[in-house]
Order: C-alpha cells, then structure tokens, then sequence
C-alpha cells in the first residue's frame, strides 16, 4: 500500500513543526483508537475463565494482553502528543468520549463469539491498514504493530469458529449462524456512515489523516470477510448483503438511530464497561501512585 | 540480567532512511563531548545516504541484554500458543487427525494421573539421588505447586484489564500466561499429555486439588502481590533442588526468578508509600502466615506409615523459602516457623469459581473437543 510519502504528502516525526490541525487531529485519533482497545477489550476479557481448555485459555489470554498492548501504544502516541494517559479514561467516564458501537455489547455464548470476533477483527485490520498510510509517522509506526497482531486473532477467531462448527452440534453451529447474522450490521456500522459523496470535504482526508473513505473500507473487508464465512459453512442471507455482477456488494443498511444510541450510551453493555473502568481506576488509583511514588 | 555498558565517550548510530523503513543501529563511535557526537556521526555513517532520521544514544545510557537472557528473550518457543502461526497449524493438525488420535477416553487420563502418582520418583526427579520415598514426595510437591500456579495464572489474566497501570498489564499479562505455561511443563514432566493435562485442570473434582491456603487470599492487588512473591519464591526454591536437574525446570526457574524481582519491586513501592503501607503490611501478614503449607505435603501424598509432622526435607525446603521471602523487601513475614501439610478444601471461593467458570462452556462439548 502507498505511503503518505509516496503519494506526494508531507510526513511528520514527533518534533518536527506541524500544522496544528495535524497534531490535534493525530492526538485525537491515536486517543480514540487508545480508548476504544481498552475498552473494547472487555468482552473479550469476561471470556477468560470461561475459555474450554487450557491451549484456549492462553490464546485468549495472549488475545487480551494484545489488546491492551495496542491501547498501550496509542495512548503514547497521544501522551508524546500532549494528551496524558490518565484522561483518555476519565474523559470516556465523564462522558466526553465515546466508544465504538461494537463495544456496547457483550457475547451471550462461546459460539456468538468467535463469529463476532473474526467479523470484528477483519474490519479492523483494513482500517488500520489503511490508516498506516497517514501524514504522522509515529502513529503509522504505532498501527503497524498492532495490525500485524491483529492477524495473529484473525487467525486465532478463525480457529476458534472452526473448531465450534468442526465439532459442536446442531444447536451450537445454528449459534454461530446467529451470531454471525447478529454481528454483521454491528460491524458494517463500525465501518462509519457512508461518505463517498462528502470524503474529499472532510479534513481529516485533506491533511492525510484520514487515506480512505468508510465506503471503500467496507466494500473491501465484505469481498475478504464473506467468502472466509461461505467457506466455513456459515449461510450469508443475500437480503443481508450480495454482490452484484460489478463486483460491488449491496447490503441492508445499518439503522443509524439506533447505532447513534447505543454508541451514546443505550447499548446492552454501555454501563456495564463504564462500571468496569470507574471501578478498576477507583480500587487501584492508589497502587498506581505507589508505583510512581516510590520507583 | 541485562545491564549497563560504560564506556563514558562510546556513542550508538541509529539511522532511517526514509519514511517507511524502521530506524536501525548502524554502529558506534567515540565523541569527546556530546554536542560532537551527532555531527560525527552524520560523517561517520551519514555520507552516501539522504537519511531521514539520525539518532545517537550515549553507550552508557542503554540498557542492553546480555548472552544470559537469551532463554527469556526466546518465550515464545516456551509458549507456542503465542507463535503467529500456531492457530492455524493447529487446525490443520487436528484436521488431519484421525478421530481416535483425538479422543482421549476418560480412562486414559485418569490411569494416566494415577500412573504418575504411583511412579517412584516422576521424571523430575529421576536423575536426582533421590530414592523412592523422597522422589515422592517432591513430586507431591511439584504437583500441589502446578495447581497453585494454574490458579494465580488465571487470577493474573483477569488483571490485564485492571489498568493498574498499562505497563503494568502486559507485565502481569506475561507473568499469567507463564504461570500457567510452567503449571503445564510440571504436569508434562510427571507424564500428563495435553488431554490427560487438560482433564487434571478442567475436570478434576474440586477435593482433588490441593492449591495452598495463600490461593484462598487471592484478592486486591496488595493481597495479589503477596501471593505472586511467595508463589514465586516457592518454585524458585524448589526448581534448585539437585533431583530437579531438567531443562524444562532450568527454564522456569529462570522465569519465576524474573516474577519474583516484579513482586519484590511492588512490595517494596506498597510497603514505602504512606497510602498504601498499612493496607499491604496487613495483606503480606495474611499471605505469609497462610504460606506454611507451600511446602507441605499434599492430602493425597502422606503415606499412612509416615510419621506425624513435616519430613526433614520438606522442613528444609521450607527454611529456604523464609530466607527468601525474609529477604523480599516485604513487610514483617508471618512464615511459620515449620511447614504445614496442605489440606483438602484450600483456596475458598478463588478456587471454586475458577473450576466452575472453567466448566461453563467445556460441559456443553464432547470431552475431546478442546484440548
Ligand atoms: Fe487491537
């Protein structure tokens, strides 16, 4: 894939003097991406105790510690960018961030989750494939580490989804079919609002933070994703999406209404990660300081 | 133990070359003052190349690794479940199988437990002088030990999403993943295949295991670091036992001893920080003085002729781990002086609600299915 540099855009190092809608607009990007990888590893992370076996449970556990590690580096990005870590939390706990539309749910059982989490995982990748291409170099650094492990849990949710429809029976490969037909709404509406008609206004393209627009992302992870399911005997209903003789694929349009209230808080899950983040800083706030203290 | 190279005048080139390659080490050279340093390093290996970018870091101020840590550095080989390409080998492994190679029946795995029991000395120890009673009964030990670290293994993943500090979870990340990675090489080494291993962790009845009562205290952090501290302390003493010569054992002595040094630098940051002091001297005291019975024999493992109270080799077993732990940078130990035997029904409500998470998908399949 081109680089920002090939495609005759100016890059940034850290130091380097920048526009300020550059710098503001990578601390906001590399913050949002922090917060929604340590928040959006929590669904996963209620499933560690209940992961089957011991060879599961590491590769959940390994999952889980990846995630963290990619919020981990996004909140550098952001801090060298002047955005400490401590309020990329505390801004989404006092309602002044929010997370992904996907984050507002929880899996009800192990045959939702492996579905739910190859759809999530592919989309993911392209969208931070593509966002190696942008103008702040530390930030492309940055997601280029975390797209390569989020292959590594392509892999391991298209293990995990085999092994279910491999060797469940009748009920829990009928749940996978549900999952995978519950999931795919979530993530196309993952992918953003359609914005063919408005990408080359926004300006965030301009400045070469933003490469593609959510409609080229989306057709190209259902021409990767789709197939993989076929290919494991998931059904795809064509009233869900189909592709048309030009290649293009159709589907049923997410209902934004409601992607806009579960993002706002209306999800299932939308208190429950709340609860979790206000609880974990409020009982381990002190140890922190402990450890910042003393070291 | 990685350490720090001195040569005051020695500076370390790291150059790019563009915009997408990664910045590199080039090499060295020696600068009289600092402010020459990058301008002799542009002449030195800047002079047929437009470079991008010119780092260069004073030798003194790296941190570098050193031959000996390559075994840490080389985890993963240890847990392969964190390879790249292991999720995918897996499946195509297992879809090559022929069906009885996957099944496991549940006979097996229980001759299998049974086999390693009565085995006079495990392989663990069989290169050891130990003779059969002893061998034993560091079996027992390295048994009772393997349950100990399946438990805190699992308590310390469901620490990752904690957010003590984001360092902080991927460190505990690593040490939960190779808790539970050494919990399986003990099992392998007393002859349980991965099915046979999967079975003792996931289908044994909850008498059956024989976690220490420090399991049972298994709650905040202060109480979590305690418990790591003497789990560590525990396998590090009894992985440098002459019979336990076995690289396996070599390498998760190397491990531990790394979780110890974590556990020790956060005691020693809980025990000085006036918030938290008295919080963690009362957690350690807790965890300390249920600690008597890492060393102790198992239920399962007194034979009925034994005389009462802890064989001489447990009692010096366990006069290590007090100087171990004397040393920790912990608050007061509460260690008895003597080990105490384990008993049936250790680890409370951390115990029995890890076996039964662990149960709630795996009952729904045929017990061949996750392994
Ligand atoms: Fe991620």
């Amino acid at each position: 894939m081109p680089t920002a540099a090939a495609a005759g855009l100016r890059c940034y190092e850290l130091w380097d003097p920048m526009p300020d809608e550059v710098r503001e607009g990578a601390r906001r990007f590399a913050t949002v991406q922090a917060l929604n990888e340590l928040v959006g590893v929590l669904p996963f992370a209620e499933w560690l105790d209940r992961a089957p076996s011991y060879t599961r449970r590491q590769m959940l556990m390994a999952k889980v510690q990846d995630e963290v590690g990619h919020g981990h580096v996004a909140a550098r990005v952001a801090e060298d960018l002047g955005m400490p870590r401590e309020r990329i939390l505390l801004d989404y706990l006092e309602g002044r961030s929010k997370v992904h539309n996907i984050f507002h749910y929880s899996f009800a059982s192990w045959e939702e989750f492996g579905p739910g989490l190859l759809l999530m995982n592919s989309a993911a990748i392209l969208q931070f494939r593509s966002l190696t291409k942008g103008v702040y170099l530390p930030y492309a650094r940055a997601l280029r580490k975390i797209e390569r492990e989020e292959s590594f849990h392509y892999q391991h949710a298209l293990d995990l989804t085999h092994e279910v429809l491999t060797h469940g029976d009748a009920d829990q490969r009928r749940r996978v079919q549900e999952g995978f037909e519950m999931w795919l709404p979530r993530v196309l509406a993952y992918l953003g609002p359609p914005d063919t008609e408005t990408l080359h206004a926004n300006r965030m393209y301009q400045i070469g933070l933003k490469p593609d627009g959510n409609d080229e992302l989306r057709q190209a992870w259902l021409s990767k994703i789709i197939p993989v399911f076929r290919k494991l005997g998931v059904h795809v209903d064509p009233a869900m999406v189909r592709q048309m003789p030009s290649g293009e694929w159709e589907f049923a349009m997410p209902d934004w209404a409601e992607v806009k209230k579960v993002v706002a808080g209306g999800g299932p899950a939308s208190q429950r990660r709340l609860d979790w983040v206000r609880g974990a800083l409020d009982r381990n706030a002190r140890y922190r300081r402990a450890l910042r203290g003393v070291a | 133990m990685p350490h720090v190279p001195t040569d005051d005048d020695v500076y370390e080139v790291f150059a790019q070359t563009g915009t997408g390659s990664a910045l590199s080490h080039v090499g060295s050279l020696v600068a009289p003052r600092r402010d020459a340093a990058w301008h002799l390093a542009k002449e030195t290996y800047g002079r047929r190349d437009d470079l991008f970018r010119l780092w260069v870091v004073r030798r003194g101020d790296l941190i570098v690794s050193s031959a000996g840590d390559r075994g840490l550095l080389a985890a993963k080989t240890r847990m392969p479940h964190r390879q790249p390409g292991f999720p995918t080998t897996r499946r195509r492994d297992r879809s090559a199988a022929p069906d009885a190679t996957i099944a496991a029946p549940a006979a097996t795995v229980a001759t299998q437990a049974a086999a390693a029991r009565e085995r006079p000395g495990g392989s663990v120890s069989e290169c050891g002088d130990a003779h059969g009673v002893a061998g034993r009964a560091l079996d027992g030990l390295w048994l009772a030990l393997a349950d100990d670290l399946f438990v805190l293994g699992n308590r310390l993943g469901e620490r990752i999403v904690d957010y003590i500090d984001l360092e902080e979870s991927l460190a505990v990340g690593s040490i939960g993943q190779e808790a539970l990675a050494h919990a399986e090489t003990v099992l392998a080494l007393h002859g349980f295949d991965g099915p046979a291993a999967d079975a003792h962790f996931f289908e044994r009845p909850r008498e059956q295991w024989q976690v220490s009562r420090v399991i049972g205290r298994l709650g905040d952090w202060p109480s979590t670091v305690a418990c790591g501290l003497v789990i560590a302390a525990a396998v590090t003493v009894l992985a440098e036992e002459p019979a336990a010569h076995e690289p396996a054992i070599a390498a998760v002595r190397d491990e531990q001893l790394v979780h110890l040094d974590h556990w020790r630098r956060w005691a020693r940051a809980l025990a000085a920080w006036p918030e938290t002091s008295e919080e963690f001297a009362q957690a350690y005291a807790e965890v300390t003085r249920s600690a008597g019975d890492l060393f102790g024999a198992g239920p399962r493992d007194v034979p009925a002729d034994a005389p009462p109270g802890p064989s001489a080799a447990a009692a010096e077993l366990h006069g290590r781990l007090a100087a171990l732990i004397r040393d920790s940078g912990g608050p007061g130990s509460l260690l008895p002086d003597l080990p105490v035997a384990r008993a049936a029904g250790n680890g409370g409500s951390v115990l029995a609600d890890c076996l039964a998470h662990g149960r709630v998908v795996r009952e729904h399949y045929a017990p061949e299915v996750f392994r």
